[in-house]
């Protein structure tokens, strides 16, 4: 064992560098490189597509219906109501906030019920609060959201969402195609510069939100539509059974529509043109809690839940492979590779090795992003000078990436052997006890 | 004692016991019969409105008792005067308490004209009152139902005829019921108010929105910043996307679609939905609306007679009253000069109070003891002497160059008459009298405010 150490100073000394670098270098970190460079010939090809097209005008403005998930945002929901209301979609605009838990939750119902829409100043807009007095989780506001929904496309939107004015209308434009049964909206941190962790994941946001979904959606692969920013076909989620119980039902919604796509040729498209601003978690505690169990889940639906429709008959080939990498591997396996390497790494090599090792990942990985980040600022972004001041948080992203990583580990751990996902808020005890075992 | 006819319209006579009653079952049948001296009135609550009403037009029931309904909680129907008591001889005893006070009327005149007639209908009903009645189809939205049954063929204007009873003092103002505002030119309530344009008093004007963009700071209105569905500023070119952070809406101004004119505030105008003339909300009539009853200056006219000056023929008016500032005046001099001349300039002040004046006017007997009872101050008082009127039933009486003897002889001869009425007809009158002399009884700095708010108190 001593000898094996003293293996490395001696190689350094005979200038084995190369040598080294080949046989302790990761390589499974370049395993990210295809993916990275399929998303960023996305959006090449999104972009490029962009300037091609001459906008039109369409005649296509089917009714909408809002489903807004409403629980304790307090006053936050009026911002939400008003900014559909400023939507410049001529069509007909139904707005359905759904106050889960109401009677429990009296500010947010106060501020749903102070709501006034004016009709003169609004005149295609609708309101149509429900109070669901008993709480009952998102699913159930989501699915009485969707029986009272009388629009042919229903949004399923968060409480503490805003929206841009042009949202509506960029997001309505994909369903003039009949084989889109959904769309995808992009996200962006509302409370950016509150904190350290605040800037981090609004980087992180634009980064595999807003860019590297409109890379993949260019090729019919989006892997998720956002629980807080979500458009769907009445009759096509009518069709599927709208919202399923358990956490995480964006994922799975999103699983369950793709599910039809190796007999169907649907399409999934991502509108970065529609803006959604939501808050995030502010403290490093709570943005760690949140993706303890956005992270679980993914262990918990991947694995448990959908393992059967993880084949290409149901999913297609090209939907199949892309879960199979980016959901599957990247987000389940590479983080048990990166810890275990690291762990290894400590205990077997000397720390200037450590150290040098260390410096090329960050690198290879610093690299990965600036591409990543001068793609979608210069390509993709609506606000380039917003995102423009997010450089800074560029040499610390790395880093972030690395503990968020290490941090999955034990989300997939804790999923994995304590079932997480039925500790989720997201719905009250009595409601999860009855869901389906997975 | 005579008993009065009484006719009763009813669909069940046998629900009556009384024999001496005439039944009738329609109102015409009521008519044919002839004139009865109390009518009842046993329909339901809507059909006896009516039914009340219209007798009430007829000339011969202007004035006459009528009940009407069975309904215990008061609400018996408009221009009745309640419903049909349990006890017949109550009836018969309400008839002739009225009976009474219609003869006391105007000297035994029955009312003729049509203030008359309103005037003898309060005057034998000591509760009445001429109430407004609200109704929708009236273009004054009030009217009061006694003036509408009473103006018979002449068409009386309410508001005008009312004005001129309060100025004469017949009549006294209830508590203010509404307050409606009418059309200058035909006089409806019936107004349309409406926002116009400032300029060209259009109807068509249109709220607009303007917004402001945060960048620049440019305020415009909303349709400058839509371009081909994006909203732009026009001034920087900036993407507006998202209120409260790119943009906001500072103000709502209107737009004339005639005149195209933009401003804040429009102007109201008030229409006419009768006649069509235009107004501004300022130039149109207010009337206050309110229940009116006999004013005791319109009483004391009923009981006197409506010919000649109520003033002279009442029957304080017959003692030369001079009025309250100018009585404090002369008892201040009084004052003067008895605090100066001492024992040479005697004078004294009686105070008499009716204590039940109002009672004593609403009975015959009673009016015309206080009428001799007045002949005897005219008579006893000297030519000097001056009496003023404070309040209705407080009479001061200036006696100048009379001591404490010549007063008490006067005090005397009032209660003595008093007395006198009494034992004759049962008939009180409850006069006391406080009286003082200058300038033994003054106290020190009393001034004639002061002395007689102190002969107030003592008779009070």
């Amino acid at each position: 064992m001593l000898e094996a150490l003293a293996v490395f100073p001696n190689e350094l000394a005979a200038g084995g560098l190369t040598r080294l670098f080949l046989v302790l270098f990761p390589f499974f970190v370049l395993l990210e490189l295809p993916l990275s460079l399929l998303v960023l010939a996305g959006v090449i090809r999104w972009y490029t597509r962009n300037l091609m097209t001459t906008p039109r005008a369409s005649l296509y403005r089917p009714r909408v219906s809002c489903i807004i998930t409403c629980y304790s945002e307090g006053r936050d929901v009026q911002n939400t109501l008003l900014s559909l209301c400023e939507q410049l979609y001529p069509g007909e605009v139904e707005l359905i906030p759904v106050v889960d838990g109401a009677t429990a939750n009296e500010a947010t119902m106060e501020a749903v019920r102070d709501f006034r829409v004016d009709p003169v100043r609004y005149p295609n807009r609708f309101l149509r609060p429900i109070a669901k007095w008993q709480r009952g989780g998102r699913v159930s506001s989501l699915n009485a959201g969707l029986s009272h929904a009388t629009g042919e496309i229903v949004f399923a939107l968060d409480g503490d969402t805003s929206f841009d004015n042009a949202m509506i209308g960029a997001m309505v434009r994909h369903f003039e195609d009949p084989s889109v049964p959904a769309v995808s909206g992009s996200l962006r941190v509302r409370n950016s510069w509150h904190s350290l962790a605040t800037v981090m994941q609004s980087l992180e946001y634009f980064l595999s939100i807003q860019t590297s979904r409109v890379g993949l959606g260019e090729w019919n692969t989006v892997n998720n539509i956002s629980g807080a920013f979500g458009a769907f076909r009445t009759s096509f989620l009518r069709h599927i059974g709208g919202w399923d119980t358990h956490t995480a039902e964006d994922l799975d919604l999103t699983l369950r529509i793709k599910s039809y796509f190796g007999r169907h040729p649907l399409r999934i498209p991502f509108e970065p043109t529609a803006v959604g601003h939501t808050d995030v978690p502010d403290t490093l505690r709570g943005f760690f809690m949140q993706r303890l169990r956005w992270d679980g889940d993914l262990f918990f639906l991947y694995i448990r839940k959908h393992r059967h429709s993880m084949t290409p008959r149901v999913l297609g080939w090209r939907n199949f492979l892309m879960t199979l990498f980016s959901g599957f591997f990247f987000q389940l396996v590479l983080p048990f590779l990166i810890v275990g390497y690291t762990l290894a790494g400590l205990v077997l090599l000397p720390l200037n090795v450590i150290a040098v090792l260390a410096v090329l990942i960050y690198a290879v990985y610093l690299l990965q992003t600036l591409i990543l980040y001068l793609a979608g600022l210069l390509m993709v972004s609506e606000r380039p000078w917003n995102d423009l001041k997010l450089a800074i948080a560029l040499p610390v992203f790395p880093v972030f990436m690395f503990f968020l990583r290490g941090w999955g580990v034990i989300c997939t751990l804790n999923e994995m052997f304590r079932r997480g996902h039925e500790e989720t808020s997201m719905a009250p005890w009595w409601v999860l006890r009855r869901g389906r075992r997975f | 004692m005579q008993s009065p006819s009484i006719g009763c319209l009813t669909r069940d006579p046998g629900s009556f016991s009384e024999s001496r009653w005439h039944y009738a079952s329609s109102l015409n049948e009521l008519r044919e019969q002839g004139e009865y001296d109390v009518v009842l009135v046993d329909l339901d609550a809507a059909d006896a409105a009516d039914v009340v009403f219209l007798l009430r037009c007829d000339a011969r029931y202007h004035l006459t008792l009528i009940y009407a309904g069975r309904d215990r909680t008061g609400n018996a129907p408009e221009l009745s005067d309640g419903s049909i008591p349990t006890d017949p001889n109550a009836i018969t005893e309400a008839w002739h308490k009225w009976h009474h006070r219609l003869s006391e009327f105007n000297r035994g005149r029955y009312p003729e004209r049509f203030d008359e007639y309103v005037l003898a209908w309060l005057w034998t009903r000591p509760e009445g009152r001429l109430k407004p009645v609200r109704h929708p189809h009236h273009a004054q939205f009030y009217y009061y139902p006694l003036l509408s049954a009473f103006a018979d063929n002449e068409p009386v204007n309410e508001m005008v005829w009312l004005q001129l009873m309060m100025e004469q003092g017949w009549l006294e103002r209830g508590p203010l019921t509404d307050r409606i505002r009418l059309c200058t030119h035909c006089v409806s309530a019936r107004l349309n108010y409406v926002d116009v344009c400032p300029d060209c008093h259009a109807l068509e004007i249109a709220r607009e929105p303007s917004l402001h963009c945060f960048t620049c700071g440019h305020v415009a209105p909303q349709d400058h910043f839509l371009k081909q569905g994006l909203m732009l500023c026009p001034n920087c070119l900036t993407r507006l996307r998202h209120i409260g952070s790119d943009y906001d809406r500072p103000l709502e101004n209107y737009r004339c679609r005639a005149c195209q004119s933009f401003f804040v505030d429009a102007e109201v105008e008030v229409r006419c939905l009768d006649c069509d003339t235009h107004h501004t909300p300022d130039e149109l009539r207010i009337r206050e609306v309110r229940p009116y009853s006999l004013s005791e200056q319109g009483r004391l006219r009923c009981r006197q007679g409506f010919s000649g000056e109520a003033q002279a023929e009442s029957h304080f008016g017959r003692l030369n009253l001079v009025s309250a500032n100018a009585f404090t005046n002369l008892l201040n001099w009084q004052i003067q000069q008895s605090r100066r001349y001492g024992e040479t300039a005697h004078g004294s002040l009686v105070l008499l109070r009716f204590a039940n004046l109002g009672e004593a006017l609403s009975q015959e007997r009673g009016t015309t003891l206080l009428d001799s009872l007045i002949d005897r101050i005219r008579e006893t008082i000297r030519e000097t002497d001056r009496c003023a009127r404070t309040r209705d039933e407080l009479l001061w009486l200036l006696l100048p160059h009379t001591d404490r003897q010549g007063m008490d002889r006067l005090r005397e001869r009032l209660t003595e008459l008093n007395r006198l009425f009494r034992e004759q007809d049962g008939i009180h009158i409850d006069l006391r009298t406080v009286g003082i002399t200058l300038p033994e009884n003054l106290l020190p700095q009393e001034d004639s405010d002061l002395l007689m708010a102190r002969l107030g108190g003592e008779v009070s």
